[in-house]
């Protein structure tokens, strides 16, 4: 029976812990001074509650559903403002592709992507396109503010059709153009019918491209899912004007497509003809009769030659 | 002084797997020499196959096992490009004759200090001599014969002075020595196992049996004689061949043999600080009868650089787009790589944040890169030209590499002055390349004009333009501006003077994009 006190010695007594000198005299030093401070100093007010922490500042990248997107580095003003108003960081992407979806050819896509493309090139830097669908006009482009001979064009058409892998040179060209990081902005007509994983890649590689890259794509493609983050049906809604309906952004859906007007390429009469809908009077183009007195243009009768 | 030995024990074995295919030199290789093999790489080894083995018992062991003859002019050209990147360190570069073979002797004493001393040399020369692609032995030493000797049984030894040379020479065997490996056996029977032993017993006696060349050798090693060396001289043009091991029947294969013969080229450019401009491949094809002309089956391929490079990665992937397009006419048996037009400049600035200059770079190679795949034809530029005929106003010119984005200032003098000039010419931005003829129906008791199906409103117009006979294309048109029932706009003409024979005299010439 006494074997268990042997077993378990009696506990030690209780000791004082053991403080070094250092230590007492610092805290010593933090009572007097929290003693200052309680005696001399009136009662801190009380914290008042802390506001309930939101998504959207904790991190650039939360947002919530009702919001815009914000992005990272500053998007490129687009040059319409009801536009800019819509588009998450007020601008188009950087790093990211902007798909656009077009019926034809020809509805006022350049007058669209002109602004930001013609304000890379006053940046100075290099602004390349690749496969445009017919012959470009240097007029027209110096006319949307182009430094036309500065443009690179990148034309694998007529290759392809000579070996036959339609496509596959130009999506190869402009993984490059985007992987290099050194262009300033991009805008390309895709081949038609082109897989997702094909526009996922170029995505992948738009990631190292600092600046504004347009995709342009045939209408039906709307019904493919796409990898870029934004993605916009563009359709003429009468002359000069352009309606954009926003199909894929990062923020909410938007149902109404955005009215916007363009760069007028009419005249201010021809545009209340256009409103009208009715042809000039005085252009009877039917009766040649008639046209030779009404012809006001210019005959341009170059005779120098060279 | 100070002497860096690079010793390449593999050399041999090196060279012969660079005259095969990638996938073929990742498969076991031996080097055989009269029934003996002599050398053999890893995968061999691993299946068991050991230098000194007979060829029947390597080839059960290791049926697959491809087997090469060392080539001496073949070992010469791999170990030139070694002696010419190492050029790029110290203009005192010279290979060792002979004894011990495959060493590159380069005297640093005076590039120590530029450097940032000899740890930090090493290093650079390692990373110099890596894209060739050889197992090294680098030891430095006071005396050049005593580095070499070192290189050959170390690996990696830092003599820092004669006493410290002396020491790790002591300790080497006596068969290092030329004469010792003759009178080897003799040696062994007099006790005399290393170099020590044979500094104890006398000098005089020691010529006396062996010859005055022992006494030599060892004296030059040890630092007791002069050692006068002669520097090699770089040749004015690169010249560098590649006999292939197999046949190679698609440009793919030729990749290696290429990698490597570049490699050998950007080392010949960096012991002169010097850029390539152009370079040529040459592939020398098998015949296909006897009776063909001698220079017949040869395809020359030259790749001209807009920026004069020396980055390896960037004129492979050149090359590599250049050969991908190319049809071989029959296989390949050798490779020969030719470069003369250099441009010797200041290296560039390394830069931490992105440039200008860098993004020139950037350019440049990313239009050569297209160019090498598209071909030049496929990358253009417009030029507006001073026409009024619309098919005419916009020439497509070959695009320069070296092609610049803008200043802005001369930019926005551009536009003023374009834009005073085309204020009042409206042109849509598409045109096609052959206008469209139009057809024009009847609906509802008017006659009007149909576009895709849908009837146009004529806006605006008319604008003549005409004239045109000086090349033969003379127009006279009246262009109008019409809308679609969407809403687009197209530009339309109506000839004049309708060709003979047709009827239909208005056409689609574009559309404002």
């Amino acid at each position: 029976m006494d074997l268990l006190p042997a077993l378990f010695p009696p506990a030690a007594p209780e000791v004082a812990p053991r403080v070094l000198p250092s230590v007492r005299a610092a805290r010593a030093l933090y009572r007097q001074a929290t003693d200052l401070q309680a005696t001399d100093l009136p009662a801190p007010p009380r914290p008042a509650v802390p506001p309930p922490i939101r998504p959207e500042n904790l991190h650039p990248a939360l947002w919530l559903g009702h919001q815009l997107a914000r992005h990272a580095d500053a998007a490129v003003p687009t040059g319409f403002e009801a536009l800019d108003a819509q588009l998450p960081g007020a601008g188009w992407p950087r790093r990211a592709l902007t798909e656009l979806l077009l019926p034809h050819p020809g509805v006022g896509e350049i007058r669209l992507v002109a602004p930001s493309l013609a304000a890379a090139q006053r940046a100075g830097r290099l602004v390349m396109l690749f496969d445009p669908p017919t012959t470009l006009s240097a007029g027209a482009l110096a006319h949307l503010g182009f430094a036309v001979e500065d443009l690179l064009v990148i034309n694998t058409r007529n290759r392809a059709r000579i070996q036959g892998a339609a496509g596959t040179d130009s999506l190869w060209a402009l993984e490059q153009a985007l992987k290099s990081g050194h262009v300033g902005a991009v805008l390309a007509w895709l081949p038609p019918r082109l897989r997702a994983e094909r526009l996922r890649r170029l995505q992948l590689a738009a990631q190292a491209h600092d600046g504004p890259a347009f995709v342009l794509c045939e209408m039906s493609a709307a019904q493919r899912p796409t990898a870029a983050p934004l993605r916009l049906a563009l359709r003429a809604s009468g002359a000069d004007a352009l309606a954009v309906r926003v199909l894929k952004r990062r923020g909410p859906m938007l149902e109404a497509p955005l009215q916007l007007t363009l760069p007028p390429v009419l005249s201010a009469v021809a545009q209340q003809r256009a409103k009208a809908g009715v042809a000039p009077a005085d252009a009877a183009v039917y009766a040649p009769a008639k046209q030779a007195a009404s012809l006001r243009a210019v005959t341009l009768v170059n005779l120098a030659i060279g | 002084m100070l002497w860096i030995a690079i010793h390449l024990p593999l050399l041999s074995l090196e060279s012969f797997a660079a005259t095969l295919s990638l996938d073929a030199a990742a498969q076991p290789l031996a080097l055989i020499d009269a029934q003996a093999i002599l050398a053999v790489n890893a995968p061999a080894r691993a299946l068991g196959v050991k230098p000194g083995f007979k060829r029947a018992t390597a080839l059960a062991l290791a049926p697959q096992l491809t087997l090469g003859l060392a080539d001496l002019v073949r070992d010469a050209q791999a170990l030139t490009a070694v002696a010419h990147a190492a050029l790029a360190f110290t203009p005192m570069v010279v290979i060792q004759p002979d004894d011990p073979p495959h060493t590159v002797l380069l005297e640093v004493q005076a590039s120590l200090r530029y450097f940032g001393g000899l740890p930090a040399l090493q290093l650079r020369l390692k990373d110099a001599l890596a894209p060739l692609g050889h197992r090294l032995h680098i030891v430095s030493a006071s005396t050049p014969l005593g580095a070499a000797l070192l290189a050959h049984v170390q690996p990696d030894l830092d003599c820092a002075d004669q006493a410290a040379t002396n020491r790790a020479l002591a300790r080497a065997p006596v068969w290092l020595l030329g004469p010792g490996r003759a009178h080897w056996e003799a040696l062994q029977g007099m006790g005399l196992h290393t170099i020590d032993d044979l500094k104890r017993v006398p000098r005089d006696g020691l010529a006396r049996r062996f010859g005055p060349v022992v006494l030599d050798e060892l004296d030059r090693a040890t630092g007791a004689r002069p050692d006068p060396r002669e520097p090699i001289t770089l040749p004015p043009t690169f010249d560098s061949r590649l006999e292939l091991f197999a046949r190679a029947d698609t440009t793919e294969q030729l990749m290696h043999g290429a990698a490597v013969l570049l490699a050998r080229l950007v080392a010949w450019l960096s012991a002169q600080h010097a850029f390539v401009r152009r370079f040529t491949l040459v592939m020398e094809h098998e015949k296909r009868s006897r009776h063909d002309a001698p220079g017949s089956g040869i395809t020359t391929l030259e790749v001209a650089l807009a920026e004069p490079s020396r980055d390896s990665a960037h004129l492979l992937v050149l090359l590599r787009e250049r050969l991908s397009q190319l049809q071989l006419p029959a296989p390949t048996l050798d490779l020969r790589l030719h470069a003369e037009d250099i441009a010797r400049r200041a290296a560039p600035n390394t830069e931490l944040f992105p440039t200008p200059a860098a993004e020139h770079e950037g350019l440049t190679r990313l239009i050569e890169r297209l160019q090498a795949r598209l071909g030049r034809e496929q990358v253009q530029r417009l030029v507006p030209v001073r026409d009024h005929r619309p098919e005419h106003a916009t020439a497509w010119r070959t695009a320069d590499a070296q092609m610049r984005p803008a200043r802005p200032r001369a930019m926005e003098q551009a536009t003023s002055h374009e834009g005073a000039n085309a204020a009042h010419l409206v042109r849509p931005v598409w045109l096609l390349q052959k206008p469209e003829p139009l057809p024009e129906r009847d609906v509802a008791g008017e006659r009007g004009l149909w576009c895709e199906g849908q009837p146009l409103l004529l806006l605006s117009g008319p604008e003549r333009i005409e004239s045109g006979w000086w090349d033969f294309e003379a127009v006279a048109r009246d262009y109008y501006i019409a809308q679609l029932p969407g809403g687009a706009l197209v530009w339309i003409f109506r000839e004049r003077v309708p060709a003979a024979g047709a009827n239909l005299s208005w056409f689609l010439q574009g559309r404002f994009g």
